[in-house]
């Protein structure tokens, strides 16, 4: 799967990745928004920045994220 | 208890709950529980002070050696858990002031401050923009990022992204606010440093001047450590300086910035780089207490096709970069090629033309959809004139005698490879093409260059080759250690280091004085509660987000000048005032709920309450049918919908958006205040069958009762028997 800026995205579950720390438990099942995505070798291992409703801004391995709709203005 | 529900707002409920119903009959549990319930309500309303928590442990001692019956034990085990499960989310609340799950409404901060990774207070400088207090505004900001007028510049703008005015028509111009507010304070000589607290006499080496060691140590300079810099680079800003070109970031603007943080004491080593130039046991002889490393991710990845380094021609675009921000004025060819997709590669492109290359393209192996580049850089690349070549895969660079003639290149297609949904793109056979170059630079991405961190040696590194720490508190491996920015994350945001910096200096404030680190990074903070500004619903929804100036296309193909010209005076001070104030609003949908479900009037069209599903709002609407019960706003918790009556008029405001006013009237008979005339009528229509129409005339209820009671008196039917 690859984000894109913009893409409104729910962190679905727990990811196997080092990067994921016991503090992300508490971001599963929340929405957000994709603000920096992989960047110039779109590399499906990048860690992504996204913003969670009421959880602030995080990179997070992409594993742990699905789409939910494009809202790229 | 509820898994997502707050526990200082599942202890207040509960508490309340038990008092109201009577059942603590022993009054001293009672008085105990009402005081604890005080204390609960003021943490929860973010009013609570240090000592809060030692009075709520003090009460639970004095419980504990008094439980009458079974509903005082139950009452007592029901807080001695929450209070030791949730001990931190209390803390938490009386520290920051923040309900992270946002039940406690009126202390929950607002997504644009919650999507900023330095958690910068954004409606409350707007607001202080709005009415032309750029100072105070930069204050603000700089209670969470030091670097405003480069963030004002430069920032990716996250905040922009979750901005809650989008889900109407356009988000708020946030990141060229803040530059106005800097670029303007400044101008006024109003852009000052707060008081850093007197030298503790702790000292602390910060290794890299790049915005996470800027940060970091601008916040430890305010905690009054004393703070070296280490730096390999001739000058302050790191990536800000050596890999942002000039148009996008004059040079002025770091220089100014970073002065602000020398003025603290702060002291920089240029020219020195770390484990070299200086080791570590140096500093720890000049009795170093923490070291914040902060070296970014300087090295570029390799192509790894043929030619490569065959010809001196071939560079990276960070060293290019670099050359040019030194100084180097020299085009690296007439026709040259960037390799890459990323902000990188257009920076790369951008600056090429401008030293006068006669043409230059970037070739990406994807489509212009999966470029990661931010689009307003691709659209300005296409404006000045720079070529895109999509679908393009490089093979081999090739030349004779020492220069090149051109990238060989083949056509590629994007293909979901097997087992995931992920596009690939794969070379097409026989579609082999070569682009005409003499220089090629290559922006395929980043990584950290470790070779100085040797000292660091229980320092652990991650699979992707950046320093491993714990994000709560930037913390490493290694005690006394602690690491943000580019060489954390790898190659990121300008705001993502500021962050971490930030996050770093308060983690060695709390290392050096044995304090415990946080759980989780700490929820933002609201820094004021600044009033809301009066306007009309026409005016709220006519209001747009301005076209931002440019410079002229010739200039920008010729010269180093800042491209994006700024907005003027009049457009930022309107553009703030755009904003919602989601800082008091938090878009529960309670207002809309009442009017509709329980009063029957659907008066509020407010769509964008919904974050997964917005749909259409217009302000103007709600005075078509609005009777200005006021029920909306006695519903209201954080007083976001108001009900005020002001020179004779009554009006709806939603976080000073006036969505309706009506005359106040009088009754005919006393002089009483009435509701509205709308209101009257609504009531009227509902009580139709129960009060008569007053002849047309308007009155209080008193007036009415007594004059339908004259009416009904003598046609009361007597009954004979």
């Amino acid at each position: 799967m690859m984000f894109k800026r913009g893409n409104r995205v729910e962190v679905f579950q727990a990811s196997e990745d080092e990067a994921w720390e016991p503090y992300m438990n508490d971001f599963i099942g929340v929405h957000g928004v994709v603000t920096d995505p992989d960047t110039s070798i779109n590399d499906p291992d990048d860690l992504i920045e996204v913003s969670l409703q009421g959880k602030g801004t995080h990179r997070l391995p992409q594993d742990c994220l699905r789409i939910l709709s494009d809202t790229r203005q | 208890m509820a898994k997502d529900t707050c526990p200082v707002q599942s202890t207040l409920q509960y508490l309340s709950d038990r008092i109201a119903s009577g059942v603590l009959t022993d009054p001293k549990v009672r008085r105990i529980c009402e005081s604890i319930r005080m204390l609960v309500e003021e943490i929860s309303l973010g009013e609570a002070g240090d000592g809060h928590m030692a009075a709520i442990d003090d009460l639970m001692t004095e419980f504990e050696k008094r439980t009458p019956d079974d509903t005082a034990v139950k009452t007592l085990y029901f807080l001695q858990q929450v209070l030791s499960d949730h001990r931190e989310a209390f803390i938490s609340h009386i520290e920051t002031r923040n309900c992270p799950s946002h039940d406690c409404g009126v202390i929950a901060p607002s997504p644009c401050q919650m999507a900023c990774p330095a958690g910068i207070d954004v409606p409350t400088y707007l607001a202080l923009i709005a009415e032309g207090k750029d100072d105070q505004a930069i204050a603000v900001i700089r209670e969470d990022n030091p670097l405003p007028w480069v963030c004002g510049l430069v920032c990716t703008r996250p905040c922009e992204m979750m901005c809650v005015r989008g889900r109407i028509d356009t988000p708020i111009s946030i990141k060229f606010l803040k530059a106005f507010a800097a670029e303007r304070a400044l101008s006024d000589r109003r852009y000052t440093n707060p008081n850093p607290a007197p030298p503790n006499g702790k000292r602390i080496c910060v290794v890299g001047a790049g915005p996470g060691g800027l940060s970091c140590a601008y916040y430890l300079a305010l905690m009054g450590y004393t703070v070296e810099v280490i730096e390999s680079l001739p000058f302050a800003g790191g990536m800000l300086m050596v890999g942002i070109p000039r148009y996008r970031l004059p040079r002025e603007v770091i220089d100014r910035e970073v002065a602000m943080i020398e003025d603290l004491g702060v002291t920089f080593s240029f020219n020195t780089r770390f484990g070299t130039d200086v080791t570590y046991e140096d500093m720890k002889a000049r009795g170093t207490d923490a070291f914040f490393l902060a070296i970014g991710a300087h090295k570029a990845w390799d192509l790894g096709i043929k030619g490569e380094t065959d010809f001196p021609q071939v560079i990276d675009a960070i060293t290019f970069l670099k050359n040019v921000a030194i100084g180097d004025r020299h085009a690296p060819g007439k026709h040259v090629v960037v390799i890459g997709g990323g902000n990188v590669a257009i920076d790369a492109a951008r600056t090429s033309l401008r030293l006068g290359a006669d043409k230059v393209t970037i070739a990406y192996r994807r489509s212009r959809e999966q470029m990661p580049a931010d689009i307003e850089e691709v659209e300005q690349a296409e404006e000045e004139g720079i070529a895109f070549a999509f679908l393009t895969i490089p093979t081999q660079i090739t030349g004779s005698d020492g220069r090149i003639t051109g990238l060989a290149c083949i056509k590629a297609e994007l293909i979901a490879k097997k087992g995931t949904d992920r596009l690939a793109p794969v070379p097409i056979l026989g579609k082999e093409f070569t682009i005409q170059a003499d220089a090629v630079i290559s922006a395929i991405g980043q990584y950290v260059d470790d070779s100085g961190m040797k000292a660091f040696d229980a320092v652990n590194w991650t699979r992707r080759g950046t320093i491993e720490v714990n994000h709560a508190s930037m913390e490493t491996s290694m005690p006394g250690v602690f690491a943000a920015g580019d060489a954390v994350s790898g190659p990121a945001t300008v705001i993502e280091a500021i962050g971490g910096g930030k996050r770093a200096a308060e983690a060695i404030h709390r290392h050096l004085n044995g304090m415990p680190q946080p759980r989780m990074p700490k929820i933002p903070v609201r820094r004021r509660k600044v009033p809301m500004i009066e306007m009309t619903a026409a005016e709220k929804m006519r209001l747009s987000r301005p076209v931002m100036p440019m410079l002229n296309v010739d200039r920008r193909r010729t010269t180093f000048q800042q491209v994006e010209l700024g907005y003027d005076e009049a457009a930022v001070r309107k553009e703030a005032r755009r904003c919602l104030r989601c800082d008091v609003c938090r878009r529960c949908g309670k207002c809309v709920e009442i009017c509709r479900d329980k009063m029957g009037i659907d008066a509020l069209h407010l769509g964008y309450l919904d974050f997964d599903h917005p749909v259409k709002t217009d302000f103007r609407l709600t005075a078509e049918n609005c009777i200005t019960c006021g029920a909306c706003a006695a519903n209201c918790e954080n007083n976001a919908m108001t009900l005020e009556e002001k020179e004779g008029k009554r009006m709806l405001k939603l976080c000073g958006t006036i969505l309706n006013e009506q005359e106040i009237q009088t009754c005919d008979a006393c002089g009483a205040r009435l509701p509205s005339a709308q209101y009257m009528a609504f009531i009227s229509d509902k009580t139709a069958d129960l009060t008569q129409k007053a002849e047309q005339r308007l009155l209080c209820n008193d007036c009415q009762r007594k004059l339908s009671a004259r009416n009904h008196v003598p046609t009361r039917p007597v009954n004979p028997t």
